[in-house]
């Protein structure tokens, strides 16, 4: 039988390692998603993802054990993830320096206009406000339910929504140009 | 309904509607030409935020967690069960204390009391010296004094322990229960060294390989 994940959680807030690792295994990859688009760079991403892991574990004992896991987790993510902005502002998005990860039956046209297409995707939701952005991340790569969202920001729920209308109407007004493309390409 | 839905689009998509609200929405589509286009162009964007990849790939999620079980430090006690725990350390030396403290002085008064009273020091005012034969004149005093803001508890400790003459069967009385509280001073050092030597880390086992 699997083992639940108020269960990881209890043994993980007495120490057991071997719980804490299980719940980063089912956790890393929502985790590190949202931090990226969080911050728009690879490495920072990772960096704070193993930051709020450790903040994870250091003040889980203080977590109830009855709160949802996932809103808390994702709160320090988006917490540490905004720290370390902070503290290197400079960052720029990487897509223009960096090989952007290739889809092997895709030639090398479509890998180019992926690697654009990504670009400004992340571009546009670098360019949204801080709170806003948090809120999309956390609902589109997250998977958090407005709930969740809510929660994890303690925000009330009407504002969850309203910042997300806002967020997508933003978008979609910054990738216009590629929304139509993407329309002709499907025609 | 005539009026746009748009703003109760985006938790359409997200499937956050539940009840009147859901079917409210979808009976409006049903009839509304832009609100369909709305939310078409929703789904597109959804569908174009999630097709982006990023730069370059994660790390594997084992090997992340590898790393990362390697990086994660020793967690402290938690504070407050540290705190209750230390607090509770210093009660047994400081109850044994307040008990040595308030015997001497009751032993204290009780003589200065009984001699002030042989000597007609204190008039009428030691009438209740001859409250009773049983009753020892510590005893008198604090009734007197305080009987009447003394709970059930404390009058029934009192009585017990001027029944049995705690403060005036003399000099080996005082030496038993002064000894009394000095082996239970000397029992809570031998015990306090011996948490503090092992440095009262039982109370968090880990398990793994990095504890």
């Amino acid at each position: 039988m699997a083992v639940t994940e108020t269960d990881l959680v209890l043994q993980a807030q007495l120490g057991d390692r071997n719980a804490y690792g299980e719940l980063v295994r089912r956790h890393y990859q929502g985790v590190v998603r949202v931090v990226y688009r969080m911050c728009s760079d690879t490495a920072l991403a990772e960096d704070a993802t193993q930051e709020a892991f450790i903040k994870a574990w250091l003040n889980l004992p203080s977590f109830r054990p009855n709160a949802p896991f996932r809103s808390w987790l994702y709160r320090i993510a988006i917490n540490t993830a905004l720290d370390l902005l902070r503290r290197k502002p400079e960052v720029s998005l990487e897509e223009n320096q960096i090989e952007l990860v290739k889809d092997p039956i895709a030639g090398p046209e479509s890998s180019l206009i992926e690697k654009e297409r990504s670009a400004l995707v992340q571009q546009a939701i670098k360019s949204l406000p801080e709170a806003t952005r948090s809120v999309l991340v956390l609902r589109e790569y997250g998977g958090l339910s407005y709930q969740e969202i809510a929660k994890a920001l303690d925000l009330p729920l009407g504002t969850v929504m309203s910042r997300l209308n806002y967020a997508r109407m933003r978008l979609r007004e910054l990738l216009k140009g590629v929304l139509s493309q993407m329309e002709s390409e499907h025609e | 309904m005539n009026e746009h839905i748009t703003d109760l689009l985006s938790a359409y998509l997200d499937g956050e509607l539940r009840g009147l609200r859901l079917r409210q929405v979808e009976d409006h589509l049903t009839i509304c030409a832009a609100c369909r286009q709305e939310l078409d162009e929703l789904r597109s964007l959804s569908g174009l935020l999630h097709e982006t990849l990023p730069a370059k790939a994660f790390t594997p999620t084992e090997r992340f967690a590898v790393n990362l079980a390697l990086w994660l430090p020793r967690r402290p006690e938690r504070a407050p069960a540290r705190k209750v725990s230390e607090s509770a350390w210093w009660l047994v030396p400081a109850g044994a204390v307040s008990v040595w403290i308030f015997l001497q002085t009751a032993t204290i008064v009780s003589t200065l009391v009984t001699t002030a009273g042989a000597a007609g020091l204190l008039g009428n005012a030691a009438s209740w010296l001859q409250s009773g034969p049983q009753q020892s004149v510590w005893f008198s005093a604090s009734m007197n004094l305080f009987g009447s803001d003394l709970s059930g508890s404390s009058r029934t400790l009192l009585t017990i322990l001027n029944s049995i003459s705690v403060f005036e069967t003399g000099f080996w009385a005082q030496l038993v229960w002064q000894a009394g509280i000095g082996l239970v001073i000397l029992v809570w050092l031998a015990a306090w060294l011996t948490h503090v030597r092992t440095g009262g880390q039982s109370r968090f086992p880990q398990t793994g390989s990095h504890s």
